[in-house]
């Protein structure tokens, strides 16, 4: 009898909702037997524990919108489809805090908190993301800026184990020292370490105004000097995004209505004092704002001061750039097609010497083989001496994270 | 007992128990020690925490080695060392929220120190020379004027032996070149009347190192108090008020100091005894203390005790009389720790200053932090105290003010050889000899030495 | 009085073992001695502290209450001092304590009878302030208050303020992840930092996250801050730096009751604003706060609220007129509005100054650290002053209302038979009241040696062993503060690699490997 035998009824015994795999089921290449859809944490746990006896590995999908970031796990024997964990369980208002399932699409919480006027701050960059996606990739939009990503906002976290024990930390309360941080932990594990099936959220009240000042520049000293003078100022913005080499940089005020008009002066003085020559003020956000740029895509980070050089750097290197030139978050794309081994070696250099780094997101197979995805990654010993702890026998997206993790 | 000890009873040895650090007289009290919660905000305003960061020489620290002694602990050399660097600024006296005594703390521990411990030679030889030199005028006018000092102090066998006059010689050398004015020292009248209507009769202390190196502050003193309606009595046969010798726990040299100087005071018929020199008037404010257990002084020691004003207190309590015409500077005002920490006297100084027209009151940054003087201790620990007399000279020269003004002759001495260290100069006042310009409307330059500084 | 009064003391006894007043064995075992042997050939003689006086003055932080002198003390110059020190303790197996300027008020510092103390107060150089980078490099032993100060004059200051700013380092702040009046807004040391260097348990140096945001790699940071000196010792250390506020209101309401000062702060929440602080005081935390700084709140005040208002001005102005009538709505009887600096630091003052303040009104006291959802926060503070009341114990209550942090102050007189059991035990029931309300056991203390007994009451034996598998991942060995956090140490046994040997299902039967 082969493990795939065994596993379809083990399986189902811990969950009601188990089928074989099709082929829409592949994860970046990689074709699992079994998809199931727990509908609780406890379906959940009895689905990793059956895993663990069967080693299966196991990879968690939300709505799949990032199942291609990274690196392609090694093997996937289950994919754990939380789609139907996707309730917001809980929303104190008056403690501005709520409690969602990982399967809940961000856009689908931020509806719900929005009634009661609040709002999880964060941005849901692709359509229909999860939290449990965004917490897995840590992924972030432009108002990452002024409040941080889910690293900073998540205050309580449930996870299974690999080994099926379910765990909590942190808790329903803001402020909390009590215990490590493994929220923390998760955030940005791409689901190796373990599945979060629920997690706890500060929140924030939404703002009644907005305004996003957009200026058409061409060289990047100019831009990087537009930058400087809204973050190295007192207008808070929300965002200082950048579009390259489309030129442009915007900048999105959120507040009270007439803070937001006495701030919006104040930045467009700005702007124009630091060389705008038209400032273009919208309550729209451009169709760019948030959207990653096409093609291959990288996460590029560097210190503030050097988002100027990137952008020509990256200009040079044929590699169009989009995000937060307020937290030096960027993104890049370039077309498959073209030197992207060389252009990630020049960027990643660049990114290295500016304190910071390049990922290669997303890339087709043919191209990432000639890159390194994650590129040097320091106390790599640590993190693996963790996911040792946590996985040790690399049944979580094994191969789907840094030093192939 | 240490645990060592405990551990040698226990397992029968015959052991010499360690002579535990305090005796009955007058330890420092276990109450008061008590009151420590160990929070550590004193730590960042010590001067020895600042330099060295160390717990054993913060006062949270020091208190836990009284705490150690009060349990039986032997008073170790290293114990005693962190004692003994301890600059008695009072600063965390200052910042302790939950009010610690720290002044009684460390006066009691000094003055067990001092009986109990056995120092070595030559720290015992340059204490005291010390205390052959400071406290007593006469013998410190032989070493005014460097070279006639340094010849006539030279052949000084004790003093070689010590290197006291090498440790004292650079800050007495800066003070000659940076404080021009410093003219031959005047007698001062035993009385000297109010100009206009009587407001009070006060007596003055001349103190010691005032009187032999800023003769010129006295003599400010008594004209600015006489402008402002006062009666001025200066007893002519006042010897030291014994601040160096309680700062330094020998307490009996204190007491006597204590003693004669009441007797000087109490029948010179004045209601206030002013004083311009903040250690001076730090200790003499703790007479009912020091004298508490002498049965002739104890209540004469509480009557003259609340008598005693800094001359700036006695000025702002009274209020401006005489016209103040106007001196275009900028000043730097300096607290010094006895005035600021031990007394409290922080706003009178900027008060009286602030009142002069055209001149500009700037602050200091890390105002709270001793500039290594101290009293002797620049004498007995001359490395600390020359680092914490370099920052505080940064400091200083960082607010580019032309004239520091500060109430304390040591701090004055301290502050003018680090300035002259860093390569820089400034001009150096009292509070009473900047009030005193302005009120006798003196130019600018008498206080600036006339262009010899910046 | 004896001169153990006036010691700070926290719940931890009721429940947890009973921690040693005084210092235990020596700890001189081979190991030790081989330790001290070896640190003392490589490390500079003034380093290394054996003096048994000296010692002593490390045996507690801001915790008075536990005491213990370690074996020795380790002043560190610099991270070669660290790692040396760390390596050596590791191929002994003997544990380490980092210390910092030790103002904890959980006994995470607590030395080891039978380990060295790496005293971290003398590395405090500010390496690097960046202002165009919005960062500043720092060593662990520079002061809170010393960062926003050297970084004042870029128009930028460091957002986390804990109430002891003026003396608590970043590397303990590091450690305990701290926060501050003003984290309801700006949030904590977590949100704050984006690098570290970093000491591992086996010695080794490595970079934590770093001068840009979001590594790659799990956010060992991020775990790494706020456990409290048990994954290793930060060196040095990246962070954020802030804005300076284009304007800043203070404010001080008086109100007759802490009910009414409650409904006040969920009112201000409720309307959409954020402010940078929201402190509450009642009225014994006033009296006290009164003898130590002459604050001069308002007389007969059952409880003040501090709120302070910070950003652009115009919203600032817009959020102050909404404040103060939000609070005379709800029964503010006094107004009062900071016009500058010196007046805020006055009001502030009180504040600030609260915990030791209550040493002038009660020769003993402990201090709680508990956190409540906001909303609770009437329900709550009624059964502790039910608590009080029925007990004859005296409570203060100074707290971050904001974010329901509170902090019982509960006060008793050792000298007196019982009274410092009674208060313990309140003081404990003070957490189960936290807890049960859905809330934390510290909100900004740490758990340290103090509360890890009451660790199970907020969280499973699965959560605690999941959290201590990091442990494990990072010190294996279990010697980097040891016994502090976690009330049982997890045994982490060997570090399995990959999978290998027997298939599970083969083992047992159910499937053969084809």
């Amino acid at each position: 009898m082969s493990v795939e035998t065994v596993a379809g009824p083990a399986l189902a015994s811990a969950c009601d909702d188990v089928r074989e795999a099709v082929d829409g089921d592949s994860v970046d290449g990689v074709p699992p037997g079994h998809v199931a859809r727990p509908a609780s944490t406890d379906e959940t746990a009895g689905l990793l524990r059956t895993a663990a006896e069967l080693d299966l590995a196991v990879v968690a999908r939300g709505a799949g919108t990032k199942l291609t970031w990274g690196t392609p796990p090694e093997r996937v024997d289950l994919v754990l489809d939380l789609s139907r964990m996707d309730a917001v369980l809980d929303h104190a208002a008056g403690d501005l805090v709520a409690v969602a399932q990982a399967g809940c699409p961000i856009d689908r919480l931020q509806e719900t908190l929005a009634a009661a006027g609040q709002r999880l701050a964060i941005d849901g960059t692709l359509p229909g993301t999860t939290l449990g996606g965004g917490i897995a990739t840590n992924s972030s939009g432009p108002r990452r800026m002024l409040n941080g990503t889910f690293r900073d906002l998540m205050i309580g976290t449930t996870v299974v184990r690999a080994d099926g024990v379910i765990a909590k930390s942190g808790g329903r309360v803001v402020k909390n020292v009590a215990g490590y941080d493994l929220g923390k932990l998760m955030t940005g594990s791409f689901g190796t370490l373990g599945v979060v099936t629920e997690a706890v959220f500060r929140l924030h009240p939404l703002p009644t105004a907005s305004q996003v000042l957009a200026v058409d520049v061409r060289d990047a000293t100019t831009a990087a000097a537009l930058v400087a003078a809204v973050v190295h100022s007192d207008v808070v913005p929300t965002a200082v995004e950048v579009d390259w080499p489309a030129g442009v940089v915007a900048v999105l005020l959120e507040g009270t209505e007439q803070g937001v008009d006495s701030r919006t002066a104040a930045t467009r003085t700005l702007l124009t004092g630091a060389g705008a020559s038209t400032v273009d003020i919208a309550e729209q956000l451009p169709p760019w704002w948030g959207h990653h740029p096409e093609g291959v895509l990288l996460k590029l980070t560097c210190s503030l001061s050097a988002v100027g050089g990137l952008l020509q750097e990256a200009a040079r290197q044929g590699v169009a750039v989009r995000g937060s030139a307020g937290a030096g978050v960027l993104y890049g794309g370039l077309p498959a097609d073209a030197e992207v081994a060389a252009a990630v070696t020049v960027l990643r250099a660049f990114c290295l010497a500016a304190g910071g780094s390049l990922v290669v997101l997303a890339a087709p197979a043919d191209v990432r083989s000639t890159v390194d995805v994650w590129g040097p990654v320091p106390a790599l010993e640590l993190m693996r001496a963790v996911k040792g702890q946590f996985d040790p026998h690399r049944r979580l997206s094994p191969g789907r994270f840094v030093g192939g993790i | 007992m240490t645990t060592d000890a405990l551990a040698a009873a226990a397992s029968g040895q015959s052991i010499d128990l360690p002579t535990p650090a305090f005796d009955e007289y007058r330890p420092p009290s276990a109450a008061l020690v008590g009151d420590c919660v160990h929070c550590g905000f004193c730590l960042p305003s010590c001067p020895t925490y600042v330099l060295w960061g160390e717990e054993m020489d913060s006062p949270r620290g020091r208190i836990d080695l009284m705490k150690q002694g009060l349990e039986g602990d032997p008073l170790t050399d290293s114990m005693v060392g962190h004692f003994d660097a301890c600059l008695g600024c009072m600063a965390c006296v200052t910042a302790c929220p939950s009010g610690v005594q720290y002044d009684r703390l460390i006066e009691t521990t000094r003055a067990q120190v001092e009986r109990r411990h056995q120092r070595t030679r030559r720290d015992k030889a340059l204490r005291g020379a010390i205390f052959a030199l400071f406290p007593y005028p006469r013998r410190l006018r032989a070493l005014r004027g460097p070279l006639r000092g340094w010849q006539r102090i030279g052949g000084d066998r004790l003093l070689r032996r010590t290197g006291l006059l090498e440790r004292i010689a650079p800050s007495l050398a800066a003070m000659e070149r940076l404080a021009p004015r410093l003219g031959k020292a005047e007698r001062l009248p035993e009385r000297t009347a109010a100009i206009g209507t009587r407001r009070a009769t006060v007596g003055m202390l001349t103190g010691c190192v005032q009187r032999e190196f800023f003769p010129a502050v006295n003599a400010a003193t008594v004209r600015v108090l006489a402008a402002e309606g006062c009666d001025v009595v200066v007893p002519a046969k006042q010897g030291c008020c014994g601040a160096l010798s309680v700062h330094n726990g020998r307490e009996p040299e204190a007491l006597r100091f204590a003693r004669a100087l009441i007797d000087s005071f109490e029948n010179a018929g004045v209601e206030w005894v002013v004083v311009n020199a903040a250690g001076c008037g730090s200790t003499m404010k703790e007479y009912a203390e020091l004298l508490r257990d002498d049965p002739a002084y104890a209540v004469r020691a509480v009557a003259f005790a609340t008598k005693v004003r800094d001359v700036s207190e006695i000025l702002v309590e009274l209020g401006p009389v005489a016209t103040r015409h106007p001196l275009p500077i900028t000043a730097a005002y300096h607290d010094a720790c006895h005035l600021a920490h031990a007394q409290g006297v922080r706003a009178q100084p900027r008060a009286l200053l602030n009142g002069i027209p055209g001149l500009q009151l700037r602050e200091i940054a890390d105002p709270a932090i001793c500039c290594g003087s101290a009293g002797i201790y620049n004498v007995l620990f001359p490395e600390p105290a020359r680092e914490l007399g370099d920052r505080k000279a940064a400091n200083v020269l960082a607010t580019g003010a032309e004239l520091l003004v500060t109430a304390n002759p040591g701090c004055l001495m301290q502050v003018a050889a680090s300035v002259e260290r860093a390569g820089e100069t400034i001009a150096l006042a009292h509070t009473v000899e900047v009030l005193d310009a302005s009120i006798q409307g003196r130019p600018v330059a008498s206080l600036t030495g006339g262009g010899t500084s910046s | 009085m004896s001169s153990t009064h006036g010691t700070t003391k926290t719940a931890g006894a009721v429940v947890g073992p009973s921690a040693p007043e005084r210092s235990g064995p020596t700890g001189d075992s081979p190991q030790v001695r081989a330790v001290r042997r070896r640190v003392q050939e490589l490390l500079p003689a003034k380093t290394v502290i054996t003096d048994h006086a000296r010692l002593r003055t490390y045996e507690c932080d801001g915790l008075a209450h536990y005491r213990v002198t370690p074996a020795l003390a380790v002043l560190a110059d610099s991270v070669d001092d660290v790692a040396t020190t760390v390596r050596i303790c590791a191929e002994e197996r003997v544990p380490f304590v980092a210390r910092g300027s030790g103002t904890g008020l959980s006994g995470g510092a607590l030395p080891r009878a039978d380990g060295v103390l790496i005293v971290m107060s003398r590395m405090r150089a500010i390496r690097e302030v960046s202002a165009e980078d919005q960062r500043a490099v720092v060593e662990p032993g520079v002061i809170n208050l010393d960062v926003t100060k050297a970084a004042a004059a870029h128009g930028y200051y460091y957002a986390p303020d804990p109430s002891s700013q003026q003396i608590c380092s970043i590397g303990g702040n590091v450690a305990e992840n701290s926060g501050g009046a003003h984290c309801l807004k700006y949030g904590f040391t977590s949100n704050h930092v984006t690098g570290a260097e970093f000491v591992a348990p086996d010695g080794s140096v490595v970079e934590l996250g770093g001068r840009a945001l979001d590594a790659p790699g799990y956010d060992l940071l991020g775990t790494v801050i706020g456990s409290e000196g048990t994954l290793g010792i930060a060196t040095a250390v990246t962070v954020r730096l802030t804005r300076t506020p284009e304007h800043v209101v203070t404010v001080l309401a008086g109100f007759p009751s802490t009910d009414d000062a409650g409904a006040a702060t969920s009112a201000i929440i409720g309307a959409g604003i954020v402010p940078a602080a929201i402190e509450m005081m009642d009225a014994l935390a006033i009296e006290a706060a009164e003898a130590a700084v002459h604050c001069n709140y308002p007389e007969g005040a059952g409880a003040v609220l501090v709120v302070e208002l910070d950003g652009p001005e115009v919203e600032v102005r817009q959020e102050f007129d909404q404040v103060e009538r939000l609070c005379r709505d709800n029964g503010a009887f006094a107004f009062r509005v900071a016009n500058d600096d010196v007046e805020r630091a006055l009001i502030w003052r009180g504040r600030k100054s609260a915990f030791a303040a209550v040493g002038r009104i009660s020769p003993d006291y402990i201090v709680q650290d508990g956190v409540i959802p906001r909303t609770s926060l009437p329900k709550v503070l009624r059964a502790i002053a039910e608590l009080s009341a029925s007990s004859a114990v005296r409570v203060a209550n100074v707290f971050h209302a904001g974010d329901g942090n509170l902090h019982p102050l509960v006060l008793f007189d050792d000298s007196e038979e019982g009274q410092g059991e009674a208060a313990e035990e309140i003081s404990g029931k003070i957490l189960d009241l936290c807890i049960e309300a859905g809330g934390s056991i510290t909100g900004e203390h740490g758990v340290g040696m103090d509360k890890s007994a009451y660790m199970p009451r907020m969280f499973s034996d699965a959560d605690l062993d999941t959290m201590q598998m990091v442990r494990c991942a990072f010190d294996p060995n279990n010697i980097s503060n040891p016994g502090k956090i976690f009330p049982t140490p997890r045994l982490c046994g060997e570090v399995p690699g990959r999978h290998k040997g027997e298939h599970p299902l083969a083992k047992s039967g159910i499937a053969e490997i084809f």
